[in-house]
């Protein structure tokens, strides 16, 4: 049997869920579900009610005497800041406060009623300052600044910070030769679109707990995408080795991005520093999550483009301005990857973008599943259909021409890598029936096809690590170590496969060493950016090699044969060259006796791998030029045949088709369900979700009126399809495909909308009252 | 705060315990029973992750107070499965992978399954209707509403 | 910012062998005392602090308030703690008060409605209240014990305002009345929110119509707005229009316009004032050409 085909077995199989009992049954244990025993105290939190403003004074007194309050902390306890690639952030407000529900004060008490008893008993006295909402009002040269000292804050070499100003990153790219490109243009489009924040609404909200030894080691047991990370960025802050903190990361109720790097989690360490000996738990409640917790950063771009006559995108100015909140700690990464994609899947010569990190007095943005590239394409796709409208083009046709392909010189200077989103234009076109009117189900009804295009790299330092740990077990089973998180995306799974294959095991032996606890879980830098199938298979692939090696020398030892001619195929180790066989079992644990009782061969197998690209280059700051701006790029289509009511403005998806090429699926079916489940998602975002700010106070903070999709608000029908045009740095050619779902989706149904009723929205969502009105207006204008 | 003892019967086992006026049933479950397959999502009464069955009826258990339960008969996911043996219902989650970080999945389950008992053959429309007070971020639903057609199959 | 509290507050959970105790104590805790039916709405207030009773009176198990028994000649009456989903399984509600089955459904998810109660629905006065409208097209009126006795009140003189309902300390709505639909009528409620189903009316209209050979169009129209105005508007001049002129099919658009002059729509969260005056429009536009229909198949 060929290696290829041995594979084959495992990989592209619809391997089911290695978690499906556990959470079947009630059994998977999310970190609310710990049982800690009566030593544990609860955490609440005293916040903000200014959007921005100076702490005058804050008394504690009282609050430290009411019996069961063990511990009060407030910013005079520490003065650290945290970041993960700008430190601009304290735990807790040292005296000032720069968004609503920014945490002033803690409490740890016996109960979270006593907490809470404590939080009513702290005074602060503040002195409010103008505040600051909008990013085009914070980039103004007299804004009154959010954070003074920025100039001060360490801060990654990619990210580039304007002291002075309220500009935290500024990423820029100048390619080609933008004032010849647009005379030489037939049609040019200008256009402006507005993003508002969301939220990521994972149905678990965020809860860690926090334990302190006497020695002053830390346990936090958190539902985090990124136990390293933390760890990690916790020492830093507090100045600790990673070795004396240990994070324990049960199962991930939802992340979607909101439990990367750290938000709430420090909040009960510094409690816990309090209270030695005592786990402090916090956990947010819902109306919390939705104020306090960091949010999708709210995007305004303005978009200009313009092709020659045939069609062929000669040029793109690209302004896109972040409302990074009161942090931009993680914030500012996202503007950089806004930047570097700034084009889109398209191949334009000439280029000039900027991405403007901004800070406002809003609550802090974040990582959202599709790092800024949802709210980006949301712009250019639209954009895109505007110059196809304006060349009389159709626009499938202006797409397939323009889009990236194998060979292109990207706008900073990175080759563009063979890709399949030509295939999986055809796929959506085909099955929305592009170009063939589809009837509305009523006179008043109109409807519309829209499609919109997406790519999407992994957005991260250029050299995140990824590491795995195979263990065999004297049965043969094995304990895979390591450090992505199942988050629901199926990451185990994935894993396990991978292993299985990597080996040549049945699946079944492989069992992921979970929870995930930084002291034994092999390092991960954090489960985002789609990246874990891909870097984290690469380490496993590595592991399961290095593994391998161990066992195919020990057998040609024993065999006296030559390594090249042993193979491993359901655990048992061939040889193909005289048939012999052994199982995995009887050796690699105890090694193999050899001959007439003289001794051993061998021992306890560990394979150990590890993944970290090692080609992704710095990019110029004044140009955005470099060899290698990112590992690889994920690219796909949707398509979305959307229906009108003119009377209300409701709005009904008739179909909604994605396609996606993810080089390989390892597990298709799982491939399938990230699609469908990121689609949903993007729909909700596109019709009903939007963070309501009043002056910094967020008015929908429950789920009574931040409204998300439920059963009843899918499509009529939905298809999934995925191409596979293999990726050379992948996993059996794998890329990532968790976030990619969501991000064509607000442009295809504004695109499907444009061309039932006419109609283009400033941004989502895209309510029925927001579409009844415009039509409204456009009648009144007709008239 | 004066204590209320109350008797009643979870996932078929009789229990009894001394409450105060404002423990939910959530609470309850999760805290004093330690049966943590219950979830909070909300304690609004808005995403269905708290769902279990009194008297055979799913409620949202952070919307109903410990006290009233004396005497009642509740069950949550916990109670689905019998001697280790998966419920058809949750074999057809399994089946068709409608599951992924699996915090609605006990609420889901619990509505679903009292769905299936009082009407064995719904139409999707049913299934879409009986969950809207589901709310599940993951999955985009579509998995599940197929889950609980195929279980109601013959 | 309004932090909203982890857990319920303290309070004492009261539970009394008769409506007459419950009633007294009540009135002996003014301010302090909250009844206590489904607690779909009352949890949420007090964990966002709005609401701080010292006291929950439950009324769930009292006698009485758990029958719903229907009467061809006195209609239907709902006791208090019926649920919204006890409502809407029960077939002669079903049959003799469809449009109270429709806006029942609209409430919350399947495991909320085993909760809330109709009651609880109307004496909450929430200007979206789905089941207000209804409940108001079908004239029912609410069936009042109190320490001094009792006495029914028509629903339309029930409502005072936003949350506020014509009860004095010590009263308990202790069952909601319906009077049987005059022969031949047609209903149909029809109401718009953000999400298909689930979600609180940004506008809702309740339409009841039926044959009546006194009236000059054979027919006499019941109309109520509801999520438009403080308290739900009955919309008389559009019910006098269809009434005493012979139908004719302009005559919907032209009831449809004077509902939208009709009510009083605020900007909220949830919607604009403007775009609510629109839905009022066209909601009721579609409700009464389609109870036409109906009217008209029959």
């Amino acid at each position: 049997m060929k290696k290829s085909q041995k594979i084959l077995a495992l990989i592209g199989t619809n391997i089911p869920r290695v978690d499906i009992q556990e959470k079947m049954t009630g059994e998977a244990l999310f970190t609310d579900d710990i049982q800690f025993g009566v030593k544990l105290l609860y955490a609440r939190i005293k916040r903000s009610p200014h959007a921005h403003a100076l702490i005058k004074s804050i008394d504690t007194s009282r609050a430290e005497k009411l019996p069961g309050v063990r511990a009060v902390v407030t910013g005079a306890d520490f003065s650290g800041r945290i970041g993960l690639y700008l430190k601009d952030r304290h735990i807790i407000a040292r005296n000032r406060v720069r968004y609503i529900g920014e945490p002033v004060a803690g409490v740890a008490a016996v109960s979270e009623a006593v907490a809470e008893k404590a939080l009513d008993l702290i005074q602060v006295e503040y002195e409010p300052l103008p505040a600051l909402f909008l990013p085009q009002d914070a980039i103004k040269p007299d804004a009154p600044l959010i954070h003074p000292d920025l100039g001060e804050y360490e801060v990654v070499n990619f990210i580039f910070p304007k002291p002075g100003t309220n500009i935290s990153n500024h990423f820029k790219i100048r390619k080609g030769d933008m004032k010849n490109a647009w005379k030489n243009c037939a049609a040019i489009v200008e256009n402006e679109y507005y993003i508002p924040h969301i939220q990521h609404v994972p149905l678990e909200t965020h809860v860690a707990v926090a334990k302190v030894d006497l020695s002053g080691k830390i346990t936090l047991w958190t539902s985090s995408q990124s136990p390293f990370a933390q760890r990690d960025l916790i020492a830093k802050t507090w100045g600790m080795s990673p070795a004396d903190i240990k994070v324990i990361s049960p199962y991930v109720g939802g992340g979607f991005g909101c439990k990367a790097g750290v938000t709430m989690e420090a909040l009960p360490v510094l409690l816990a520093m309090k209270v030695k000996g005592c786990p402090v738990k916090l956990r947010l409640t819902r109306e919390e999550e939705f104020y306090t917790n960091f949010v999708r950063q709210a995007l305004l771009i303005r978009l200009k483009m313009g092709c020659d006559a045939e069609g062929n995108i000669l040029a793109m100015e690209n302004t896109m301005y972040w409302d990074g909140g009161a942090s931009t700690e993680y914030g500012v990464n996202i503007t950089r990857a806004g930047g570097y994609s700034s084009t889109g899947p398209y191949d334009i010569p000439n280029v000039k973008t900027d991405s403007y990190c901004v800070y406002t007095n809003n609550t802090i943005g974040g990582p959202y599943r599709g790092f800024g590239m949802s709210e980006l394409h949301t712009g250019i796709e639209q954009c895109v259909d505007e110059l196809a409208n304006k060349i009389k083009m159709d626009k499938v046709a202006f797409r397939m021409r323009n889009v990236v392909e194998s060979g292109d010189i990207l706008a900073t200077g990175m080759v563009m890598h063979p890709t399949g989103i030509k295939a999986c234009i055809e796929k959506v076109a085909e099955a929305i029936e592009w170009g063939k009117p589809s009837e509305p189900s009523a006179p008043h009804k109109k409807r519309g096809k829209g499609i919109a295009l997406m790519w999407k790299a992994p957005a991260m330092p250029p050299n995140p690590g990824s590491s795995a740990t195979l263990k065999f077990n004297s049965d043969g089973t094995v304990f895979l170590s390591i450090g992505g998180q199942e988050i629901g995306q199926g990451a185990f799974t994935v894993a396990a496969q991978i292993a299985a294959a990597g080996l040549g095991v049945p699946m079944d032996w492989i069992r992921i060493s979970k929870p995930l606890d930084t002291d034994y879980s092999s390092y991960e830098w954090q489960t985002v950016a789609s990246r874990i199938t891909w870097t984290m298979g690469n380490a496993i692939l590595d592991a399961a090699k290095d593994a391998r090696k161990q066992i195919f020398k020990i057998v040609a030892k024993a065999w006296k044969e030559n390594k090249k001619d042993l193979e491993i195929k359901d655990g048992i180790v061939y040889s193909t060259n005289t048939d012999k066989k052994i199982s995995l079992k009887d050796f690699v644990i105890t090694g193999i006796p050899k001959k007439k009782d003289q001794g051993w061969i061998g021992g306890p197998i560990i394979g150990r791998g590890k993944f970290m690209p090692t080609y992704v280059t710095g990019l110029d700051k004044d140009t955005g030029q470099g060899k290698r701006a990112v590992v690889h790029y994920t690219t796909g289509a949707q398509g979305f045949i959307v229906e009108v009511d003119t009377l209300t403005g409701k709005l009904e998806i008739i179909k909604a088709v994605s396609a996606f090429d993810v080089g390989k699926a390892i597990n298709p079916d799982l491939v399938k369900a990230q699609i469908e489940g990121g689609m949903v998602q993007g729909i909700s975002s596109a019709l009903f979700e939007q963070l309501v700010f009043k002056e910094g106070v967020l008015q929908n903070p429950n789920f009574v009126d931040y409204r998300i999709a439920t059963t009843m608000d899918l499509p009529d029908k939905m298809e999934s399809y995925y191409i596979e045009v293999p990726q050379d740095d992948g996993p059996f050619g794998a890329r990532g495909i968790g976030e990619h779902p969501m991000v064509p989706t607000i442009a295809a149904i504004a695109n499907a909308i444009n061309d039932a009723v006419g109609i283009r929205l400033e941004g989502p969502p895209f309510t029925a009252e927001k579409l009844f009105m415009a039509i409204k207006a456009q009648n009144k204008s007709v008239d | 705060m004066k204590m209320h003892t109350i008797n009643f019967t979870i996932n078929g086992r009789k229990e009894s315990l001394k409450v105060s006026s404002n423990l939910t049933l959530l609470h309850m479950i999760r805290e004093n029973l330690a049966l943590t397959g219950t979830k909070n999502g909300c304690e609004a009464g808005e995403c269905g992750a708290c769902t279990v069955l009194l008297n055979g009826e799913p409620v949202n258990s952070c919307m109903v107070l410990a006290v009233e339960c004396d005497r009642a008969e509740i069950m949550t996911v916990e109670g689905l499965t019998e001697n280790g043996e998966l419920a058809r219902l949750q074999e057809s989650f399994k089946n068709l992978n409608a599951v992924q970080c699996g915090f609605c999945t006990p609420g889901m389950l619990i509505t679903a399954y009292e769905l299936l008992q009082r009407n064995p053959h719904p139409t999707p429309s049913e299934i879409k209707e009986a969950l809207v007070g589901n709310l599940c971020r993951c999955t985009g639903y579509e998995r599940i509403i197929q889950a609980v057609e195929q279980a109601s199959g013959e | 910012m309004n932090n909203p509290l982890p857990r319920l507050p303290e309070f004492e959970y009261i539970r009394l062998e008769t409506i007459e105790k419950a009633a007294q104590f009540l009135k002996d805790h003014p301010g302090e005392a909250a009844p206590y039916l489904g607690g779909t709405d009352l949890f949420v207030g007090l964990r966002d602090r709005r609401k701080q009773p010292k006291y929950l009176v439950d009324l769930k198990h009292l006698e009485g308030l758990n029958s719903l028994t229907f009467d061809p000649a006195k209609g239907l009456t709902i006791g208090a703690r019926v649920t919204l989903n006890q409502l809407i399984d029960h077939r002669d509600v079903q049959k003799n008060y469809p449009i109270l089955c429709q806006a029942a459904k609209q409430v919350g998810g399947y495991q909320l409605r085993n909760r809330a109660t109709l009651c609880g629905n109307i004496c909450n006065a929430s200007p979206c209240g789905d089941t207000i409208g209804p409940s108001m097209v079908y004239q029912g009126s609410v069936n009042i014990f109190g320490p001094d006795g009792t006495r029914s009140l028509p629903l339309e003189d029930f409502f005072l305002g936003p949350g506020k309902v014509a009860l004095v300390d010590g009263e308990i709505v202790h069952s909601i009345t319906l009077p049987l639909p005059p022969e031949g009528s047609q209903g149909m409620y029809l109401c718009h929110g953000r999400n298909k189903l689930s979600d609180l009316a940004i506008a809702a209209v309740s339409v009841l119509a039926y044959p009546d050979l006194t009236s000059a169009s054979g027919f006499r129209f019941r109309i109520a707005l509801s999520a438009v105005a403080p308290t739900v508007v009955i919309v008389e001049e559009a019910q006098v229009l269809l009434s005493e002129n012979p139908i004719e099919p302009s005559h919907f658009e032209k009831a449809a316009h004077i509902a939208r002059q009709s009510c009083k729509p605020i900007d909220d969260i949830r919607s604009s004032a403007e775009y609510r005056r629109e839905l009022v429009y066209t909601l009721t536009s579609r409700a009464l050409n389609q109870v036409w229909d109906s009217l008209q198949s029959v």
